[in-house]
């Protein structure tokens, strides 16, 4: 099986872009109006046009890019050592000079491409062919390469030498003109891609790549450009209206009821907002009312929203939502078996407390128990979610339930002062000094009476099945009552 | 005899491939044309033809199990030759359909490159074609009409180098050259008188040989007049 040239990595080749606008300002300066004005070389009884002078080239640059004369020279400099123009009368020697001295621009064919790099073959064939025209005088660097090459690739050589022979004799059909220019433009074009010990390699670009370096930069960018954007107008109206809503809530900004316990030493403030208080302020309800999130994320709310939802027998929904963020930031080692407990319980055909959801969402769920982790039920809690928020949301806030709520919270009295307060503690304990602050209970014991809480609650849910049975059971029994 | 015709086909073959790539080295160049373009049209598709020819000839005589083994080798390192051409005719191929929608002819915002060539490839490609003058007959438009073709042909090119590689086993690293480093000089010295002849009667064609021409009769008159004198002086004394 022959080895087709694999161009592993040459397409990406970095550092290489800039190839195709030296191009265009090839292609520029040829213009017979805008481009460079060209001279006849003359070699030997042979004289050969298009010839032109370094100075001409920088003056070119400089007019045409508007540039510094220093970086003008640079620019031209970088045309010479990348194989674009090669020098005439010092052809080793690939600097660009702001003289007089003359220059030619190389054929199409020998531009550096991206996707290829000079070929060993071909310089095989390029190195016998020499052979053959200089009867054997080859430079030191050539002969090695001519020998190194013919280990390489010994099964090629009967072909390279065959191909240097044709090569060289097609090459005679030509005028002598052409041939001495194609010379001087295959020397150059090796110089540049075989460059001799002790010149800058210029096409040296680093390891080879497998892969293209700015593939994922590439496709970063492609979904970065196809992301939603919001509009600036919309993103600030809705930073605008959240701050109004909340300006009321924010203690900072309007001060809290009954009064900021950093400043007055009070915790009055904490004990009327703590998680499960009996009765909740208003602010607090009121706030259950701006979205959803709020009501979800206050656990009174939720609270409250059970009760609800357990009238209308939807409150498994609910149910299941706290199963699953307690699966989520639970503990990792017991995932699997919350995770597995949650489908026992809702999701499991026949289960106690199941949750009604499309069967899509059931088979991605089902699917991902198998290999539980602990983001496994997001897609039925976000279901579930939406659900509650579309629907039973609305009717919540408008229930006998959450106005009776409302009714019951309390507006705290506005505290008394710092001072009147010493005052009051010195009359009432006949103390001088500091109030004794007792601390508040141990966040050990608050989760503890919470899990009790909830292992309550759950004892106490009505489950739908349990209902079902039972209405079943009554119409049973009335349908076999009357026979009786 | 089916050697001698294997070598015959692949040589044409290697004759055409580097005129081809001769053709192609002046696209884009001062001596573009349309009669370059339909050069290389007509340059490659000969060199397909003898492409085809030479792939049904070798895998033919490959098959064949009734071959001696110094035989299979000596086919086994032609198909690699074979091979190695097609190689180069395909880069030469792709390069030139690169080069050509960059070089379109008609357009007279594009300028071609001032390469220092003026003289035309007729005479590269008469010698692809095995003609003694090239005939052009093709449109205005051939450089842009022929892109599309040249685009199925480099498939086809691949395609069969492609099939080649499925059906013949030939591993080419097996094969070793006949030809040491350095046997272009050797053979060119054996080839004849002929072609160093040629090399230097080309090379020294404008001056040496007209000097050396020019030499021998200015000797020859010298040595005549002297021995017009010498005969003088004897009569004379």
């Amino acid at each position: 099986m022959t080895v087709t040239r694999l161009d592993q990595g040459q397409r990406y080749r970095p550092r290489m872009a800039f190839l195709k606008k030296i191009e265009t300002l090839m292609m520029e300066m040829q213009n017979p109006d805008t481009g460079i004005k060209t001279q006849t070389q003359t070699v030997t009884v042979a004289s050969i046009p298009h010839a032109v002078t370094g100075n001409d080239i920088v003056q070119w640059i400089l007019q045409r890019l508007q540039i510094a004369a220093e970086e003008a020279l640079h620019l031209g400099d970088l045309f010479v050592k990348y194989g674009y123009i090669y020098p005439l009368q010092e052809p080793k020697n690939l600097t660009l000079r702001a003289d007089g001295s003359l220059y030619r621009f190389q054929t199409p064919y020998f531009w550096p491409v991206q996707s290829w790099a000079a070929d060993d073959t071909d310089y095989a064939i390029y190195l016998a062919k020499k052979n053959i025209k200089r009867k054997g005088i080859l430079e030191e660097y050539e002969k090695e390469h001519y020998n190194m090459l013919n280990q390489k690739i010994n099964y090629k050589w009967d072909f390279v030498i065959m191909q240097a022979k044709e090569q060289y004799k097609a090459g005679k059909e030509r005028k002598k003109e052409d041939r001495y220019a194609l010379d001087c433009q295959e020397r150059a074009y090796w110089l540049v891609n075989r460059t001799p010990p002790g010149m800058l390699d210029v096409l040296e670009y680093g390891l080879d790549r497998v892969t293209d370096p700015n593939e994922s930069k590439i496709m970063y960018y492609q979904q970065a450009i196809l992301k939603t954007r919001v509009k600036s107008s919309v993103s600030l109206g809705g930073i605008v209206k959240y701050s109004e809503q909340f300006l009321s809530n924010d203690p900072i900004l309007s001060g809290c009821l009954p009064s900021n316990p950093w400043i007055s030493d009070d915790p009055e403030f904490w004990d009327l907002n703590a998680k499960l208080v009996e009765v909740p302020t208003r602010m607090r309800v009121e706030r259950w009312a701006f979205n959803f999130s709020e009501l979800i994320r206050d656990p009174k709310g939720r609270q409250n929203f059970q009760i609800f939802l357990k009238k209308e027998f939807s409150g498994e929904n609910l149910g299941f939502w706290e199963a699953c963020e307690d699966l989520k930031y639970g503990d990792q080692s017991k995932v699997k078996e919350k995770a597995q407990e949650i489908y026992k319980l809702f999701l499991a055909p026949g289960a106690r407390r199941w949750i009604n959801i499309d069967g899509k969402t059931m088979g991605i769920t089902v699917k991902g128990l198998e290999h539980p982790h602990r983001y496994v039920l997001d897609a039925a809690q976000t279901h579930i979610y939406m659900l509650m928020k579309k629907d039973s949301y609305g009717r919540y806030l408008k229930s006998p339930i959450y106005k009776e709520m409302l009714a019951k919270a309390v507006v705290p009295q506005e505290g008394v002062k710092k001072r009147q307060v010493k005052l009051a503690v010195i009359v009432g304990t006949g103390l001088f000094g500091r109030r004794h602050l007792r601390s508040s209970p141990s966040p050990i014991i608050l989760r503890q009476q919470e899990e009790e809480a909830k292992a309550r609650e759950a004892a106490n849910t009505v489950d739908i099945t349990q209902v079902m049975s039972k209405l079943d059971r009554r119409n049973q029994l009335q349908k076999e009552a009357p026979p009786k | 005899m089916v050697k001698e015709e294997c070598k015959a086909l692949l040589d044409a073959l290697n004759k055409v491939t580097a005129c081809y790539r001769h053709m192609v080295l002046t696209i884009g160049g001062t001596s573009d044309s349309q009669n370059l373009r339909e050069e290389l049209k007509k340059t490659r598709q000969k060199a397909q033809e003898l492409a085809v020819a030479n792939r049904n000839k070798l895998t033919t005589v490959l098959k064949d199990k009734t071959v001696s083994k110094e035989d299979k080798a000596e086919f086994e390192r032609l198909w690699v030759i074979f091979s190695t051409c097609l190689e180069i005719l395909e880069i030469d191929m792709r390069r030139a359909l690169e080069l050509g929608h960059e070089f379109p002819l008609n357009v007279p915002k594009k300028h071609l490159i001032q390469t220092g060539m003026s003289g035309g490839t007729s005479g590269v490609a008469a010698r692809a074609m095995s003609v003694q003058n090239m005939k052009y007959e093709a449109e205005r438009n051939i450089d842009v009409v022929d892109l599309k073709d040249l685009e199925n042909e480099i498939n086809q090119v691949g395609e069969m180098m492609y099939e080649m590689e499925m059906k013949v086993n030939v591993p080419q690293w097996t094969v070793e050259a006949k030809q040491d480093p350095g046997a272009e000089l050797k053979s060119t010295i054996s080839v004849g008188a002929s072609s160093i002849g040629m090399i230097s009667v080309e090379e020294n064609k404008s001056f040496c040989d007209i000097s050396k021409v020019l030499a021998g009769i200015i000797f020859t008159a010298v040595l005549i007049i002297a021995i017009v004198l010498a005969v003088c002086v004897v009569k004379l004394s």
